[in-house]
């Protein structure tokens, strides 16, 4: 079965058409000016389930994850690059968590995760 | 499992600091596992601008506490926790999500926001739903870091009075 990652893309709008909306220099943008609509695809990058709104305008390769195939986020990206391609996903450290919750042992800090 | 919608019909919420008490009723809502081991998914976030007269830029977050609130934990006023479908068995251990807590307040963490929810609550309105079940923000357990996320209004901007709700999932 043929399957495509668009699939999994979520839906993000943010609706200022009877709002004065927000500045460029509150949110970096003019797509949520004054009057206007914004919809976008979105993607939860799966190393750190930051929710990613796709910038259709992007040129530059998007950040992806051949072993977890998977889209992820700049920051990650960039630490899957720096360590030679390591994939560990947030739902696997997660898991590897609540497995040591549940065994009672004691597992600190989580610095995989607030360190990014 | 089952699905549930936490909502909250009217609220202004309290720009806050990361890493800095939500004081009580000053946010939306948090979701806390019902337990050590327990996992929830986030499915769909939204939130209303009922801002009557002027423009309230509200600079909403959706991240995890880097501290978990602790004691009783009640709903707010106009705050429901509702089944999506009628025919749900409640759980022994049932997710918390009220927004006053009578020990420890939650602290949004400073490196772990998952959503920027901004919108000017004067007329606007925020809506984000993931589409499958993998794209879910996920909440595990019930300890620091990644076993509570909030939803709270970050500085800046003059928030204004919001409606909101969630739907989440405990598994």
């Amino acid at each position: 079965m043929v399957f495509s990652k668009r699939e999994l893309e979520g839906y993000l709008m943010i609706d200022h058409r009877d709002s004065p909306g927000l500045t460029r220099e509150q949110v970096g943008t003019d797509a949520l000016g004054p009057g206007k609509l914004y919809e976008s695809a979105t993607f939860t990058c799966s190393h750190c389930q930051t929710v990613v709104v796709i910038n259709p305008r992007r040129t530059r390769e998007r950040g992806y994850c051949p072993k977890c195939d998977h889209y992820i986020c700049d920051a990650c990206e960039a630490k899957r690059v720096q360590s030679g391609g390591a994939c560990r996903t947030f739902r696997q450290m997660a898991e590897e968590f609540l497995e040591a919750q549940d065994k009672g042992k004691v597992l600190l800090p989580w610095h995989d995760v607030s360190s990014r | 499992m089952a699905r549930r919608i936490v909502s909250v019909t009217t609220q202004t919420p309290t720009a806050t600091a990361d890493t800095t008490n939500l004081v009580d009723a000053t946010y939306p809502f948090l979701l806390k596992g019902g337990s050590s081991t327990q996992i929830n998914r986030i499915h769909e976030v939204s939130i209303s601008g009922q801002a009557a007269s002027s423009s309230s830029p509200t600079f909403m977050v959706l991240a995890f506490d880097s501290t978990v609130a602790t004691g009783t934990n009640t709903n707010g006023t106009g705050q429901t926790d509702a089944p999506m479908d009628s025919s749900t068995a409640a759980l022994s251990a049932a997710a918390i999500t009220g927004n006053s807590n009578a020990t420890t307040k939650p602290q949004r963490a400073a490196t772990l926001h998952l959503m920027n929810c901004s919108l000017n609550a004067f007329g606007g309105v925020y809506f984000w739903r993931a589409n499958k079940v993998d794209e879910c923000v996920g909440v595990y357990g019930n300890t620091a870091n990644i076993g509570e996320v909030s939803l709270s209004a970050f500085t800046g901007g003059t928030p204004g009075a919001c409606g909101f709700h969630m739907v989440y999932e405990s598994l």
